[in-house]
């Protein structure tokens, strides 16, 4: 039962950190109809930001914002650079696929020639580590949670009840109506490219602080947050909280039976039975 | 490019307003495909021009060439006087001319509300907002019943009616309605009918409209222009076309 408590914490962190990014992929997704695989990389060059602020002596808090604005103007110049003039031309979106998957290998060698292979960790992180009867966990477990909770409410208010949220909504609704009525869809994009980017670089840093950064963190970031969006239903920001928790309880309780090295197996499982049972996701896209 | 412009410039001294919206030489399609050849029309200040012609003769790639989405394949637009070919959708609206499209207009997983709020998007001020959205539910009084209503689980006929909402939440002064009547009811045809013909006579708005439904449409306009195979074949006052035996030839 001991074991089940800390599996079952366990699974809520993780939860909580697939949830806030697929947040940020899903938001992108829907928005844009482009499936963005750099995300990871972004996540990635994100954590090394903070890394290399912080071991240049730069508080820990500065570093992280230095990293959320590294990645939402990575963010914003891969679909300015890369995607949009693809759209532009009309190509199919299968093109802008592939050129996600270019930039992904691009930007992952560049991270492994600027900072060389090997684990990025920052040296004397404090934090306070915590019992609550036989569960231990530390104030970044927290902080995990506390920043889906706060970063995931704050889009959804921002979406739900302002002027430009529910601008981004329309688009995510049907992309033509939007520009009939006057939506400057680019400007709608590249405001989401940034939102989406930048909301990838706090799990990224709490990350970074948790288990160090390497240069392929970002395969695992992006997979996730894709998995946690065809879970939840493409366009909801509900349905990818439910499918980031859904994904970690079920990788992180199934160890209770099934041995670890079948953990990652266990998502791809989780894939394919939501896959088969409901195509749409749990929520589709008709909620926010 | 003589013929059809002369006959432009009859319909403009026929009607006796100011010209609106003028559209010379026009061609349109979508990749390479040409489907709209040399399309030269123009719209009176508060009139009802009537569109027809069989399905497949070009008259949505038309209305989509004059309101800027998908690029004109040669020939100019202006409004006003002011030349506007190929300018960006959203500029269309600020500037008054507002495109309601065939089928779904809507946002269909949002609230009727916040469809007719989006409608006005271009106008940052609420509260002229708010009155223009009175006048909405004044003209479609179903439409303030369902406000809180999800717009994909609305009827065709009251999608149709607040996609027309929407266009009017930016305060157009001319309106491009592309069918309203496709897929409604015979009495929620009349219904919108009634609708357009409010909104040209009460709120002067000059309505370019294409319809099929020849028998409902054709009295509410005062003038109809026909489309076949891309180029116009007759454009003139509606009641020749009204009994008129070549009409189905034309379709």
């Amino acid at each position: 039962m001991d074991l089940f408590l800390q599996l079952f914490f366990n699974g809520l962190t993780n939860g909580s950190y697939y949830a806030l990014l697929g947040v940020g992929f899903g938001l992108i997704f829907a928005t844009t109809k482009i499936v963005h695989f750099a995300y990871g990389p972004i996540f990635a060059c994100a954590a090394y930001a903070a890394w290399w602020a912080a071991s240049l002596g730069v508080p820990l808090p500065l570093a992280g914002v230095f990293a959320v604005a590294v990645a939402a103007v990575l963010g914003v110049a891969s679909f300015l650079v890369i995607y949009r003039p693809i759209q532009v031309r009309g190509a199919p979106g299968l093109v802008a696929l592939i050129a996600s998957l270019g930039l992904f290998i691009l930007l992952e060698n560049l991270l492994g020639i600027v900072f060389g292979a090997g684990n990025k960790v920052i040296e004397n992180v404090n934090y306070d580590v915590f019992f609550l009867g036989p569960v231990f966990f530390t104030s970044i477990h927290l902080w995990q949670i506390a920043s889906l909770a706060i970063l995931g409410g704050a889009l959804f208010l921002f979406l739900r009840y302002t002027r430009f949220g529910k601008a981004i909504v329309a688009m995510t609704d049907n992309r033509e109506m939007a520009e009939i009525i006057g939506i400057d869809t680019t400007r709608m994009a590249i405001a989401v490219f940034a939102i989406g980017s930048a909301l990838s670089a706090v799990p990224a840093v709490l990350i970074l602080l948790k288990d160090g950064a390497t240069t392929h963190m970002g395969f695992q970031a992006v997979f996730m947050a894709f998995v946690t969006v065809v879970v939840g239903g493409i366009g909801s920001i509900r349905g990818a909280v439910v499918g980031g928790f859904a994904l970690g309880l079920v990788q992180s309780l199934g160890l209770w039976k099934i041995p670890t090295e079948w953990q990652s197996s266990i998502a791809f499982v989780v894939l394919f039975l939501i896959l088969v049972a409901r195509p749409q996701g749990l929520f589709g896209a008709s909620r926010l | 490019m003589s013929r059809t412009d002369s006959a432009a410039a009859a319909a403009e001294t026929a009607s006796g307003t100011e010209v609106v919206l003028a559209v010379r030489g026009l061609g349109a399609g979508y990749g390479r495909k040409r489907v709209v050849h040399d399309v030269s029309l123009a719209l009176g200040e508060r009139e009802v021009l009537l569109m027809l012609g069989h399905n497949g003769a070009g008259k949505t790639t038309l209305l989509r060439a004059i309101f800027g989405l998908g690029k004109p394949m040669g020939g100019s637009v202006s409004y006003h006087g002011r030349d506007i070919t190929g300018r960006k959708a959203a500029e269309n609206v600020t500037d008054g001319l507002a495109y309601v499209p065939q089928g779904h207009g809507v946002f269909r997983t949002l609230s009727v509300a916040d469809n007719l709020e989006l409608g006005g998007f271009v106008e940052p001020r609420s509260a002229l907002l708010a009155e223009r959205r009175e006048r909405v539910f004044e003209l479609f009084p179903i439409l303030a019943e369902r406000r809180s209503q999800t717009a994909g689980t609305l009827s065709g006929g009251q999608q149709q009616m607040l996609a027309i909402g929407m266009a009017l939440m930016h305060e157009p002064r001319v309106i491009l309605l592309d069918e309203p009547s496709i897929g409604l009811a015979p009495n929620l045809v009349e219904r919108v009918m009634q609708a357009v013909v409010t909104i040209n006579r009460t709120m002067g708005v000059a309505i370019l409209m294409v319809e099929q439904n020849v028998q409902l449409s054709l009295p509410i306009a005062q003038r109809a222009l026909v489309l076949k195979t891309g180029a116009v074949v007759y454009d003139g006052p509606p009641d020749p076309l009204r009994d008129h035996v070549e009409l189905m030839k034309l379709f």
